[in-house]
């Protein structure tokens, strides 16, 4: 078969453009750039953070707004999850085995592995990762970023890297707060409504150091990757206005996914290193 | 010496349509043409904000295509640039602003970078304006400062994306009086967009005018003048019927 008939019967096989598998390939493709532009944007801030110039003052002014301004929203938020999931549990509970005792342990085990650390960085997601993007996708629109180029500035050392240090130390700093306040509204429900004693519901015994590495892994890994997905989203930012909206949505969607996927891959990891 | 060879650029259109444009070292090229004819965009290409589709952009001697990143900094040290929207960072003072390429490029520190700023401050007349904030400038005032940060380091090249766009007349003309002195000072080499054609004739060496992606014309300001080019004859004299 010569090489015309060839690529002539191979076009034929192809799917053909606005076809389902078409459009299937098309986002697949799209989803693996994406991808590899976003590791490609991790590696680069990582490097930066390793082996590039330090600026503490900038660091801090991003640790000032990330954790100062999420504070009281975390605080509010995990306030009521707790309520509501001890209130619920404790239902639960009461209609399977009427034995209140192990409500605390159990709430208390799931709290420092999992539910503090995701319902927070989910928070944080919406309420920093959007800030991120629509600040860094601003500066593209109106050519700021071209302008850190004409400096000889690499945008992502310059506008990622102080943010992806402030937010890790800030999400785990968040996350210990908000979630104590959680325990603090989980052991108050549980005594109104269940009479439950506060000395029994605050049953650390269930929690153990592996529960609290996992918990702290996941902090760090969340908040080292709100910034980076939601920086992604504000550089690849295109056209005006419109342009940095959709920036912002693309980056609380990305990073919640991004959070709900490393939760099952560093929940699977501990299941397997601690359990 | 910037010199574009065959360039051609698209993105969901074509922008530019194989450009062949060649400013000389130490002259000031003034870029002119109607609306959305890609002279912006060409700008960018200088300093490879942008790259493309075909064609070659060669800028002292290197195709800037082929620089790593290493190279294309010392390259982007090398030129100055005023963007057609300022591209001022709304997060700094007027002061931070300008001092912003002395200290990265330069390495200087807010102290030793602060009289130079207040210097040039001061030149493009805007003298005590270190503390306040891009928010609470006026288009006229932003595009001074832009100009004032593009111009701090004294890069032997200089792109000006509409320098005068929002000054009063007044203030145009001193203003392109002062960029044409320091350019003749120096020596530098400029390639200027300007919408405003009777200010910057006067000032420049060289002319070439844009049209729907296309170089229709580069020469002399004299040539120009003597052109009988339709289109651009009818463009610089600001001339209702014609072509355009």
């Amino acid at each position: 078969m010569s090489d015309a008939t060839q690529l002539g019967s191979e076009a034929a096989q192809a799917p053909a453009r606005g076809s389902l598998i078409f459009g299937l390939g098309t986002t697949a493709v799209k989803l693996l750039v994406a991808g590899r532009q976003m590791y490609s944007v991790f590696a680069r801030t990582l490097s930066f953070t390793i082996a590039g110039k330090s600026d503490p003052r900038r660091a801090l002014g991003y640790m000032y707004s990330m954790g100062n301004q999420s504070l009281v929203f975390l605080c509010v938020v995990m306030g009521f999850i707790g309520m509501i999931v001890v209130y619920q549990a404790g239902l639960q509970l009461l209609r399977v085995i009427p034995d209140m005792t192990q409500l605390g342990a159990t709430y208390l085990e799931l709290l420092v592995k999992d539910l503090a650390v995701s319902i927070c960085a989910l928070m944080l997601a919406t309420r920093v990762g959007a800030g991120i993007a629509a600040e860094i996708g601003s500066m593209v629109v109106t050519e700021q970023v071209d302008a850190l180029h004409m400096c000889a500035t690499d945008p992502i050392d310059y506008l990622i890297r102080p943010r992806f240090v402030a937010s890790i130390v800030m999400t785990v700093v968040l996350v210990v707060i908000a979630g104590s306040v959680a325990v603090a509204t989980g052991a108050i429900t549980a005594d109104v409504f269940f009479g439950v004693n506060p000395d029994t519901f605050l049953d650390f015994r269930e929690v153990d150091a592996g529960d609290i590495t996992i918990g702290l892994t996941k902090a760090v890994a969340y908040g080292a990757t709100i910034p980076v997905v939601s920086g992604y989203c504000g550089l690849s930012t295109r056209g005006g206005s419109e342009g940095v909206g959709s920036a912002t949505t693309r980056a609380v969607v990305n990073s919640s996914l991004a959070i709900i996927i490393l939760n099952f891959i560093l929940t699977s990891i501990g299941y397997v290193l601690f359990e | 010496m910037i010199r574009l060879e065959n360039v051609s650029l698209t993105f969901d259109r074509p922008v530019l349509r194989n450009v062949n444009l060649h400013v000389p070292s130490g002259k000031l090229f003034g870029l002119v043409g109607p609306g959305a004819a890609g002279k912006s965009v060409l700008l960018k290409l200088v300093p490879r904000l942008l790259s493309p589709t075909s064609g070659t952009v060669v800028v002292e001697g290197s195709d800037v295509a082929g620089l790593e990143q290493p190279a294309l900094f010392e390259l982007r040290k090398r030129i100055g640039m005023l963007f057609q929207n300022n591209a001022l960072f709304d997060f700094m003072t007027v002061e931070e602003n300008i001092a912003f390429p002395l200290r990265q490029l330069l390495g200087l520190s807010a102290d030793e970078a602060a009289p130079r700023v207040a210097e040039r401050l001061a030149q493009v007349g805007l003298p005590g304006f270190e503390r306040r904030y891009p928010a609470g400038l006026s288009g006229g005032q932003k595009k001074r400062v832009g100009v004032a940060r593009a111009t701090i380091t004294r890069a032997p090249i200089v792109l000006y994306d509409e320098p005068a766009a929002g000054l009063d007349p007044v203030s145009s003309q001193k203003l392109f009086e002062l960029l044409r002195a320091e350019q003749q000072q120096h020596g530098t080499t400029v390639l200027m967009v300007s919408s405003d054609i009777d200010r910057l004739l006067p000032v420049t060496d060289y002319v070439g005018m844009m049209l729907k992606g296309e170089l229709i014309f580069q020469g002399t300001t004299q040539e120009a003048h003597e052109t009988k080019h339709p289109a651009v004859r009818q463009f610089l004299r600001g001339e209702i019927e014609g072509p355009l």
